[in-house]
């Protein structure tokens, strides 16, 4: 299967990657054989198989939705970049 | 004390019977260290004053007559994809070169309940995608029975840190074979669980259907013992099994292979595996057939064509999982940025390595609008039927057995310029994961250049303990945990 740069460079948008040219032209080299390795799938015939994520057999496993407060604040928040108050700082989303 | 030839049992009877104490055996185990790690290079970080302060408080409660847990007093090991509240846990990654967890995983808490003792957090591949450990971000781990090896991955780091004789006990993590493979290659036990045995609560995730965490020892029995540890229901993880499991795998393990029976596999045993590897396998299905097991030859048609469901389904699941690190509240943020977009685009394209974004891009792929069907979709379907050519094959067998890997360790660089002969170095043991059978890796013999060889037990779900009962048997046979490697 032929990959272009430009389906490189779309893949990378929707992961939120970014890459050269150069690296995106290395990267529809290695697509091109990963894909071609992934055809043997296809010599079976997968037709009779129904995938049921929802089958009678499993069980609903969700917890009740109840907030709960994390005990140590300044621990949960150890980590972020930049802080006003109790808010994450991020760069304006808005114009 | 000699750290590197003692084992996890033999740790704890000896501080219940005051031969010595917890702090001298974290002591014997820092000075391994500094003498190994400078050559080997496990390890991310050390807890050193915190390991000496958790074993004096075991030595006072033993003095005051406690009875501690499970684990009293035995240096471990945990792979740095696993949580460990308040100590960097990295996955390896730049994108979290910083990050220090809020809270435990649920195996490191229990390994805290049991009185294990945390020696350091171990290298592995970033966010566990890789089968040599050159994928860390970080640093290079080497082989501990050849330096200019690898220690496989993605757990390299765990392996080493056993095999090196630092800790008689490690944590890895199992995705497509990355627990089995680095055991294989440095010559070491190592134990996928069964899928949902074992939480995978605080283990930052790669492929969520697949992982699984489980132990490293340097023998069948402390494999065992670790399991008991960590194994059980989780509320905070709705995989973990709800029914009752058995909570003891060292009861009965000495019953034998007698009356067993074994499927060998044909498709693992044909062109690509190396003929050191195939010879030391034979040798062990000889030993097995003199104690008393029926072994047989079967087929497992789909092995080769189970490697691309794998890369398919696990590269999607880690498109998504690993869609969280954006730079936003923890973890590597670039230094300029205009805008959100920007911001997000910057700290992944900067901070994840080569590997870990081929593997977002082949998973986005997958998953994209017109291609769903055509991979994502079949490799499940594919999946489905590789789960039903195991469900087959274990209503005729007990056990099936197989290579771990069909080459031995390799040099460092050798394999890393290709992904498909990287991936393909994979192709025996990603179809457990698929299945979420349980498996585990033992030493079985050498090369004739002095490099482990590994063998791998594959039971059915929860046949934990009929895979240790056989390994202890082999093990016990063969004679191998008392080779070590020369540091």
């Amino acid at each position: 299967m032929k990959i272009l740069v430009e389906d490189v460079q779309y893949i990378a948008k929707l992961a939120k990657l970014s890459f050269s040219e150069e690296q995106a032209k290395k990267m529809a080299m290695e697509f091109e054989s990963i894909l071609t390795h992934f055809e043997s799938i296809d010599k079976f015939d997968l037709s009779d198989i129904h995938l049921d994520l929802y089958s009678e057999a499993l069980q609903p496993v969700l917890r009740k939705d109840e907030t709960a407060v994390f005990p140590d604040k300044e621990k949960l928040f150890q980590n972020v970049k930049s802080m006003s108050d109790t808010s994450i700082m991020v760069p304006k989303i808005l114009e | 004390m000699k750290i590197e030839s003692m084992t996890a049992h033999e740790i704890r009877s000896g501080l219940i019977e005051k031969r010595f104490t917890a702090e001298a055996v974290v002591a014997a185990c820092f000075e391994r260290i500094r003498q190994a790690e400078p050559k080997i290079d496990a390890y991310l970080t050390l807890c050193e004053a915190d390991a000496m302060a958790q074993a004096r408080s075991i030595d006072e409660r033993i003095e005051r007559g406690e009875v501690p847990g499970k684990l009293a007093g035995v240096p471990i090991a945990v792979k740095d994809n696993i949580c460990t509240d308040g100590i960097k846990t990295t996955c390896a990654s730049k994108i979290l070169y910083d990050f220090i967890p809020p809270y435990d995983a649920t195996v490191a808490k229990k390994l805290k309940d049991a009185d294990a003792i945390l020696i350091g957090k171990t290298n592995m591949d970033e966010f566990a995608m890789g089968s040599s450990t050159e994928n860390s971000g970080f640093k290079r781990t080497r082989n501990p029975w050849d330096l200019e090896r690898v220690p496989g991955g993605s757990s390299g780091g765990s392996a080493a840190a056993v095999a090196a004789g630092t800790v008689p006990l490690a944590l890895g993590s199992d995705t497509g074979g990355s627990i089995r493979q680095p055991a294989a290659f440095c010559g070491v036990v190592g134990l996928k669980p069964t899928y949902g045995l074992v939480s995978r609560f605080g283990l930052i995730a790669f492929g969520s259907s697949l992982d699984q965490i489980g132990p490293f020892a340097g023998t069948v029995k402390d494999s065992a013992l670790l399991l008991e540890a960590i194994q059980g229901e989780d509320p905070l993880d709705s995989t973990s099994v709800k029914h009752a499991v058995r909570e003891d795998y060292l009861s009965g393990i000495e019953e034998g292979v007698k009356g067993m029976r074994i499927g060998i596999p044909v498709e693992f045993f044909q062109a690509g595996l190396d003929s050191e590897i195939a010879a030391a396998i034979q040798e062990s299905i000889e030993r097995l057939k003199a104690m008393g097991a029926i072994v047989e030859e079967m087929s497992l048609p789909i092995t080769v064509e189970g490697l691309s469901a794998y890369y398919i389904i696990s590269s999607a699941e880690a498109s998504s999982n690993l869609a969280r690190f954006d730079g936003i509240r923890y973890g590597y943020r670039p230094e300029a940025f205009e805008n959100l977009e920007e911001l997000m685009e910057k700290s992944r394209s900067e901070a994840f390595g080569a590997e870990v974004k081929r593997r977002i891009m082949l998973g986005t792929y997958a998953l994209s609008s017109g291609y769903y069907d055509a991979y994502y979709n079949r490799a499940q379907k594919l999946r489905s039927k590789i789960r039903e050519q195991f469900r087959e094959a274990f209503q005729r067998f007990d056990l099936i057995l197989s290579p771990v890997s069909p080459v031995l360790p390799f040099k460092s660089g050798e394999k890393s310029s290709d992904p498909i002969e990287m991936y393909l170095a994979d192709i025996y043991t990603i179809n457990i994961n698929l299945a979420g059978l349980p498996a585990l890796s033992m030493p079985c013999g050498f090369s004739a250049g002095g490099l482990p060889i590994g063998l791998q037990i594959i039971g059915p779900h929860f046949g934990e303990d009929r895979i240790l009962k056989a390994a202890y048997a082999l093990e016990q046979e063969l004679g191998l945990p008392d080779r070590k490697p020369a540091i």
